[in-house]
């Protein structure tokens, strides 16, 4: 009981950060860096939901991505929809293509799964500038109007996302229903044999991950107002993993600080802006080699056992 | 026709060789390497560079290269891979690490323009009316050459039986002495010079730039998956079903849809017959 | 009374190999029965035609008055047929108490609502009480069989299918486990087949044996009609087994 409230007040005391933050120091950069580093935290989260908890490694995240923030691009672009229409339709668009692929490649073991979902963002990428008269090729979709026209308020509203989003995988995590995808990543014959209908926990778990990945998407979308098939490139899966392991696998709230840590990190060596991506593949080695269980989760368990010892 | 005929053959041999080294490692060590594309990309920087920037002739820049690149493997597999073995999914997140380090390095050095590798042979030649890149004539033949002295060196020597073995079972292997970590790295040398020398030879009639790793792992993965993880007549007839697909997609649709084709077959596959065409786990 | 399991005329090959041919037995509620046979008799491919892990070729397994035939193994096991692995198969990165929990996750029509707790009582029943919150890759071997039988009860079935589960445990272990399992098949009133090399614990334990051979039935009845059936005394003295030995031990 006392873990929990601790749980609760250190979740509480960030979103109260984050949220100062940008009061404190304020400028639109600032906020422009802290909205990034929100989204990111909404896909490493979804990312960890699935493959964290089943152990199945989606190199092809960036898929859903993609598949969110131009569903939101089409919708506002060409057809007219207002912005508040791209949440719940890039989820739902989102939640199609994770049933198409997922269908036919859950049912591989690990390694497979992890390619058969690469190439799918590959494939994406390359349709995205075979249609390019639809698609607008490598210029992507421009003129996205933004959601909401303040820029804090649009930051308040992507937080309010990830918190929302974090607390409802959260919850999902520790329920029996999160019990079962960590089993599954344990053995999946034993699971069959307590009744476990292993794929469709699978399906289930990619179909979740995948849409909040694309609400996550839509989000990126209203924010840069433009999206570009650069989106669905494998750098965006690989960045997200990173963050997962930074933050720590299978944890759900880790991903989130691993996001955050990273984002405003290589914000402060923007003058290697180049270095970006070498950073993030050195650190990924790095967190492999001697942290595989991450930085952020395993610190906050330590925290938590100091403040819950009696004095 | 005899358009498709002759460059589709092309094709297929670079996939060949590509494909040939990533199921050979993996047979041999389970390990699925996404640095494999890597190694063909270094290959083709290898021979720019030593050519424009350190000037020299092409065929001792080309074999130098191929064997640095070599070197860099046995690195990756003793350094980066080995800790991880005990985990796949860790071996294929440190490859694939690999793989974004060599693409940054290789941007933050040469920048993100199209470099061009010198051909050996710069004439063309006809044949039943048919214009052919000398270079891709080459590609063809050396890489038909290379791949059959892999074949004899597994069937024929001392060596190539010990590699058999372990990619059979690795536990009775190692029973009957077989030093398998030494069996490993030489495996992952052979890899990488194959896929050094595919990046050679092709990189005079493709873009070379710091990216040109994903595709070529993307299709590699397709072959071994068409063909059956692990076997070697299977990659080879996979790449010729993909390199020919691909070819006649290019002529008959557009070469844009090419790339479609492999993933494509990849997914098909992948829903039918998981085990692959020539489906057994064995490794030869 | 009517069977709870009724098994006829089944079939299984792999290729050329007969790997179970025209097995027929049924097995009443509230019976402890087991399997017998030498190495590669088809015991543990019968189990995986009952649980719908290989689908049989022909003949029938009626479980509760229901064919199950063509069920995915997570459906017979909602069913209540639960069953544990000759090689232990615990869910790596999760605490002891959790993998029991997990037992009880999948089967239909039972309250969950006390899952914990019941877990927890189970994990106490089968020794494991005060390592409940350890993580289940620090078990002993015959812990985790212990947990293997806990994960399998959590369910509660009808019928527990036990693959040798005494494989690779010292005596004192083997004793205590047969202890556990006759007093949950005393108390819950729970039906068991078992697999088993050890026949001095296995005879003691079962009402009724059936013998397989070569995958087929070559006997059936009490323990002591069994030990002295000549079809059986032929399967392992026929083929010089170790196991012969400890046979006529335990005759």
């Amino acid at each position: 009981m006392f873990g929990k409230r601790i749980d609760f007040a250190g979740a509480a005391g960030f979103v109260a950060f984050m949220a100062v933050l940008p009061l404190v120091f304020g400028g639109n950069y600032l906020i422009g860096v802290l909205t990034v580093s929100v989204i990111y935290g909404i896909w490493a989260v979804s990312w960890d939901f699935m493959s964290g908890l089943t152990g199945r490694e989606n190199f092809g995240h960036s898929l859903f991505i993609g598949v969110g923030a131009y569903t939101a691009g089409f919708l506002n672009t060409k057809f007219g929809f207002s912005g508040w229409w791209s949440l719940p339709a890039s989820m739902i668009a989102a939640t199609v293509f994770a049933l198409i692929i997922g269908l036919p490649t859950l049912r591989l073991r690990g390694p497979y799964f992890a390619l058969a979902m690469l190439s799918g963002a590959v494939i994406m990428q390359r349709l995205m500038l075979i249609f390019w008269e639809q698609t607008g090729g490598e210029e992507g979709i421009n003129g996205i109007e933004p959601l909401i026209h303040s820029q804090l308020g649009f930051y308040y509203f992507a937080l309010a996302t990830l918190v929302v989003t974090t607390a409802l995988l959260l919850a999902l995590a520790r329920s029996h229903w999160g019990l079962i995808l960590r089993a599954i990543r344990g053995d999946e014959a034993t699971c069959q044999a307590a009744g476990i209908n292993v794929t469709y926990y699978k399906i289930a778990s990619l179909v979740i991950s995948a849409a909040f990945a694309g609400a996550g998407g839509a989000l990126y979308a209203h924010y840069q107002l433009q999206v570009s098939p650069q989106l669905f490139a494998v750098v965006t899966s690989i960045t997200i993993i990173t963050m997962v392991y930074v933050g720590g696998m299978a944890s759900i709230y880790g991903p989130v600080g691993g996001a955050i840590l990273l984002v405003l990190l290589t914000e402060l060596l923007r003058d290697f802006g180049e270095w970006r991506l070498m950073v993030y593949s050195c650190t990924l080695i790095l967190i492999l080699f001697f942290l595989p269980n991450g930085l952020i989760a395993p610190t906050w368990r330590r925290v938590k056992a100091k403040l819950g010892r009696p004095q | 026709m005899l358009e498709i005929l002759i460059h589709g053959a092309v094709s297929s041999a670079i996939y060949a060789m590509l494909a040939v080294g990533f199921t050979l490692i993996f047979g041999v060590a389970r390990v699925l390497n996404l640095a494999h594309g890597s190694f063909y990309a270094l290959g083709a920087y290898g021979a720019y560079y030593f050519t424009s920037h350190l000037h020299m002739p092409l065929l001792p820049a080309a074999l130098l290269a191929i064997g640095l690149v070599a070197l860099f493997g046995v690195f990756v597999e003793k350094v980066l891979v080995r800790p991880m073995r005990r985990s796949q999914l860790a071996v294929l997140m440190i490859t694939l690490a690999v793989a974004l380090v060599v693409e940054q390095a290789l941007f933050l050095t040469f920048g993100s323009e199209y470099r061009n590798v010198p051909e050996f042979v710069s004439r063309k030649f006809t044949i039943g009316g048919v214009d052919v890149g000398g270079q891709r004539l080459l590609a063809l033949g050396v890489s038909v050459v290379l791949i059959g002295l892999l074949w004899l060196f597994i069937q024929r020597t001392r060596l190539g039986s010990a590699i058999l073995a372990v990619s059979q079972d690795p536990e009775a292997a190692s029973y009957m002495g077989i030093p398998s970590d030494r069996i490993f790295s030489i495996v992952m040398a052979l890899s990488a010079a194959l896929a050094a020398a595919a990046g050679v030879l092709a990189g005079p009639f493709l873009t070379v730039q710091p990216t040109m790793w994903l595709l070529p792992i993307v299709k590699a993965f397709a072959i071994v998956i068409v063909g059956g993880l692990g076997s070697i007549p299977g990659s080879i007839l996979a790449a010729l079903m993909l390199g020919y697909a691909e070819t006649i997609v290019g002529y008959t649709i557009s070469t844009s849809w090419t790339e479609i084709v492999s993933v494509a077959a990849t997914l098909l596959m992948l829903v039918f017959r998981p085990a692959g065409m020539f489906g057994k786990r064995a490794a030869f | 009374m009517s069977a709870l399991l009724e098994v006829s005329g089944l079939n299984k090959h792999f290729g050329g190999l007969q790997a179970v041919r025209d097995v027929s037995f049924s097995i009443e509620p509230g019976e402890i029965v087991g399997i017998l046979g030498p190495n590669g008799a088809g015991k543990t491919t019968l189990y995986n035609l009952l649980t719908g892990f290989i689908p049989f070729d022909s003949g029938s397994v009626v479980f509760k008055g229901r064919n199950l035939r063509g069920l995915a193994p997570y459906r017979i096991a909602g069913l209540g047929i639960s069953r544990t692995f000759q090689l232990c198969r615990p869910f790596i990165g999760m605490s002891v108490l959790e993998n029991a929990v997990v037992g009880g996750l999948g089967a239909q029509g039972i309250d969950r609502s006390d899952l914990d707790q019941r877990a927890l009582a189970l994990l106490d029943q089968v020794g494991l009480g005060g390592k409940a919150l350890l993580p289940v890759e620090t078990l002993s071997y015959g812990d985790q069989r212990r947990l293997e039988i806990a994960r399998a009860l959590a369910a509660k079935p009808a019928l527990l299918l036990l693959d040798e589960p005494f494989a690779g445990l010292g005596s004192g272990e083997i004793n205590d486990l047969s202890a556990l399992i006759r007093s949950v098949h005393a108390e819950q009133g729970l039906t068991v087949m078992l697999i088993e090399h050890k026949l001095h614990e296995f005879m003691r334990l079962v009402d009724r044996v059936i013998a397989l051979d070569f995958g087929e039935m070559i006997a059936e009845g009490t323990p002591e009609d069994i030990v002295r059936h000549p079809a059986v005394i032929e399967a392992y003295i026929g083929r010089g087994d170790e196991q012969a030995e400890e046979q006529t031990d335990a005759a």
